[in-house]
């Protein structure tokens, strides 16, 4: 009897899930589909289709009856590796009911045993309760030997979080060109659509715009990190008339929406005559890089004193104990301050779509591949505009996973302010 | 050296304590320096000063009188008596007249500092002279950037360049907030002019199109801010509690999954999103293949609809990033809380509420705010997704129901070219932040702990 206590088995809902997979059984008899006037139980409805993903309703059939007739056993004889094996069951159970919440419309169309077109809102009542039950009978199963339930959930957000990043990864692959498709997985797959990119004389200068922003932030990167590092460094080691004014200064500066004074800055650039060109967003890039202090400020607080003085009594001038002490001691914000200024211009948008203006030989990935989804473009370029999404995302997903160590460093020292 | 100079100095006191080259140095910069030996430093501060006035007399005070009448002449047709044919002859533009107005005001700013310096320096020279020390040489003054004065050094680029691109553009915009220079005034065509405090009042008002499209949009924006700021921390939050959990396996798989969607440039996934989300887009194909509707769902093409979209779209931006944040912040609770709360004899959930939540929560405030102000600026998003739609003729011109007030002030300026209007908005968005700012400031007192840490 499961009454009995077994090690590693918790009782309370060993027994809910030995009620669900029973239950789940019996909801079968229900209803489970009702159209045109025809209503069919889970049982009748597994052997009347066929073809295609039709074994979907037979296997779950199967594996109701399973797991019931393995919850009643268990029951009686309890163990934890029956458990966790009934539990791998419940998991196909689980996993063949939602496959049936999205494609039995697919299944039940094609097998044309009902009037009407199928819609989702035709399960009927036995359909809903096993799948509810199923999901809960997993749940407990797997919480009665303490395998966490959580990981359900983990795979459910997992699919969601995945969704778009598959879809844009196949569609790039696909070699049915059009945005409009009526399919998830491509029926071709091809590498044409990363080859036409490249491809001499091909109407999208893909490989300019990504050398063009590869300059841009490698550029600004090592510059904004430089004046980021002056500025924090003078803003936390040194004490000076009008420091905690210029801090305040700079804060209320920064309240200020960016977009009001775009347009300012972009006259100012025609007025210097070097509007849409490469330099000028180089320059505007950099020339407010010092706002950004705060971070890397916070990170050179926290370094002690005491290294200053030390080297201080030693003779060192300070511009020694910047070179020597500060920068080595700040690597990690350093690395993320290189990081975040390089990533940075590759999903800047609108301020280098004002300043470039029509002229696409400067444009960056960011205003070429906005400028391929335009509606009179999305229709015979939305593959490559893929296959560019994942050119641009790669080097920065590489980058970011190999660094994300210092990043979340950086993030939680802005906390911890 | 520095014993010498301590008190207060004042340009007056120094004016009247100093000899007559020190007198003099007020007007022909640079002079008590050149006095004292200091030839090169006190050449470069009279450098300065000639070409300022050279500046001034060429261009800038006219500069700054034509930011008070912002142009007398428009651009017109005259009948050219030689040729006998119409010609347009050039008017002003208020445009640029109103800038080089700023710059010409940004310079002498500049220049008054340029000058403060140059007396104080002279002063300085003047006493170590007195009292018989060594005066700098220019060779001198130029190490001391590397040691004593290496403030100067390090901020001297920082700040030209902030001034240069952020404030002087800054002020512009603020400026052109009290004129009329909206889509019926553009130069060179048209002139405009100041019109003090309307452009506030029109907008504020209840009754115009504007004040229509202004508050709602504004409702919206905070709307959008709370409910994006608080279902991205506490989903976030929740996925790092699941993922950090003790029986979860294959941490690392989990984390790389989420770090993924958030290491893609946001404005990828953005795009990719809203090219899903289409009429004909692969979300709305895949939901009728389904069989969960029998039409295309309007994503983001009913207000309703695209509002909740946002926001969910959002969440699958945000969450990453926050889970990323508070499993560091989780590592960094102090373990012997919980272990004396074990020994104390507290459950899970109680240990959950009573030190995770409370630590995180004083912890992440001032993230918080940070982060509703971001959101209150939350451009990519709306751009990238809807663009602001759907637009309604209910707002003024253009306007949509999704736009949040930085993406309306981007409309103005970019489509409709009401800039008056922008830069009213963009000083009503910085009065928002700035409220909500100073509430975080209040409650966390930031720099109230700088010299504690070091």
């Amino acid at each position: 009897m499961i009454k009995r206590e077994i090690i590693g088995l918790h009782k309370k809902p060993a027994l809910i899930a030995v009620g669900a997979s029973v239950l789940t059984l019996l909801a079968l008899l229900l209803p489970m589909v009702s159209l045109g006037g025809k209503t069919m139980g889970g049982f009748s409805l597994a052997f009347a289709v066929k073809g295609g993903m039709s074994f979907f309703y037979p296997a779950l059939a199967v594996l109701a009856v399973l797991c019931a007739v393995m919850g009643v056993v268990l029951f009686f004889m309890p163990s934890v590796k029956g458990v966790r094996l009934w539990s791998a069951f419940m998991a196909l159970e689980v996993i063949c009911v939602t496959v049936l919440l999205f494609g039995s419309k697919m299944i039940i169309d094609a097998n044309s045993i009902f009037s009407a077109k199928f819609l989702v809102k035709n399960f009927g009542i036995g359909f809903w309760l096993i799948l509810v039950l199923s999901y809960v009978g997993l749940w407990n199963a797997m919480n009665a030997t303490r395998v966490s339930p959580g990981h359900i959930i983990l795979v459910v957000l997992s699919i969601i979080w995945l969704f778009p990043i598959a879809w844009v990864v196949l569609t790039s692959l696909r070699a049915e060109p059009g945005y409009y498709v009526d399919h998830f997985i491509p029926h071709g797959f091809t590498l044409d659509n990363y080859i036409n990119l490249f491809k001499a004389g091909s109407p999208i200068p893909f490989a300019r715009w990504w050398t063009n922003t590869f300059i841009v932030a490698a550029v600004s990167c090592v510059l904004n990190t430089l004046i980021v590092l002056m500025t924090s460094y003078a803003l936390s080691r040194q004490r000076f008339k009008g420091r905690q004014l210029l801090m305040k200064a700079m804060m209320v500066i920064g309240m200020f929406p960016g977009f009001m004074s775009m347009i300012a800055v972009y006259n100012i650039l025609k007025g210097m005559g070097i509007a849409q060109n490469l330099g000028a967003l180089i320059l505007v890039n950099v020339a407010s890089s010092a706002m950004g202090y705060y971070i890397c400020k916070g990170f050179l607080d926290t370094v002690p004193k005491a290294l200053d003085e030390a080297a201080h009594i030693d003779g060192a001038t300070n511009f020694t104990i910047f070179y020597k002490i500060m920068i080595p001691m700040a690597k990690p914000i350093i690395i993320y301050q290189l990081m975040s200024a390089f990533i940075g211009p590759w999903g800047d948008y609108i301020f280098p779509s004002l300043l470039l203006g029509d002229k696409q030989q400067s444009y960056t990935v960011a205003i070429g591949l906005k400028w391929l989804t335009d509606q009179q473009r999305i229709e015979s370029y939305y593959t490559q505009f893929a296959a560019g999404a994942v050119l641009v995302s790669i080097p920065i997903v590489v980058l970011f996973s190999l660094l994300q160590r210092y990043y979340v460093e950086g993030m939680s020292g802005a906390v911890k302010g | 050296m520095k014993s010498l100079l301590k008190g207060r100095r004042t340009p007056v006191k120094i004016f009247v304590e100093g000899d007559i080259f020190t007198k003099l140095s007020f007007l022909i910069w640079g002079l008590s320096n050149m006095v004292r030996g200091q030839i090169v430093k006190g050449a470069m501060y009279l450098a300065a000063e000639v070409a300022y006035i050279y500046y001034m007399v060429t261009s800038g005070v006219a500069a700054i009188g034509g930011m008070i009448t912002l142009g007398v002449h428009e651009q017109g047709m005259e009948l050219d008596p030689v040729q006998g044919v119409y010609v347009v002859t050039q008017g002003d533009n208020s445009m640029l007249m109103l800038l080089y107005g700023v710059v010409a005001l940004v310079v002498t700013a500049l220049i008054v500092v340029v000058w403060m310096t140059s007396v104080y320096s002279g002063e300085e020279a003047r006493q170590l002279k007195l009292h018989g020390r060594k005066v700098p040489t220019i060779f001198d003054d130029i190490t001391s950037l590397f040691d004593t004065h290496i403030v100067r050094l390090f901020l001297c680029l920082p700040l030209i360049g902030i001034l240069v691109f952020t404030v002087t553009p800054l002020i512009y915009m603020i400026l052109m907030a009290f004129t009329n220079y909206d889509a019926d005034h553009q130069p060179p065509g048209h002139l405009f002019d100041w019109v003090g405090i309307d452009n506030f009042k029109t907008i504020l008002s209840a009754g115009s199109t504007l004040g229509k499209t202004f508050m709602p949009i504004l409702g919206w924006t905070l709307i959008w801010a709370f409910i994006s700021t608080f279902s991205c921390y506490f989903g976030g939050t929740f996925l790092a509690l699941l993922i950090n959990s003790k029986g979860i396996k294959f941490k690392k798989v989990w984390r790389t999954v989420f770090v993924l969607a958030m290491a893609i440039p946001s404005f990828i996934s953005l795009l990719v999103i809203s090219t899903m989300l289409g009429r004909n887009g692969i979300l709305n194909v895949l939901l009728q293949e389904w069989g969960f509707t029998s039409e295309p769902l309007p994503f983001l093409t009913n207000a309703t609809w695209a509002r909740g979209t946002i926001i969910v779209v959002n969440l699958w931006v945000g969450i990453p990033a926050t889970m990323l944040m508070i499993s560091g912040i989780l590592m960094n609770i102090p373990p012997d809380l919980y272990e004396s709360a074990s020994i104390d004899g507290a459950n899970p959930v109680q240990k959950f509420i009573k030190i995770t939540f409370p630590y995180m929560l004083q912890v992440t405030t001032p993230y918080l705010i940070t982060n509703f102000i971001g959101n209150i600026n939350n451009f990519g998003v709306i751009y990238f997704l809807t663009g602001g739609g759907p637009s309604t003729l209910d707002y003024y011109k253009g306007a949509g129901k999704t736009d949040l007030l930085v993406t309306w002030l981007y409309k103005l300026t970019n489509d409709s070219n009401d800039y008056n209007l922008a830069a009213t908005i963009g000083i009503l968005i910085f009065i928002i932040s700035a409220v909500f700012s100073m509430i975080t400031y209040a409650k966390a007192g930031v720099s109230k702990n700088e010299e504690a840490l070091q």
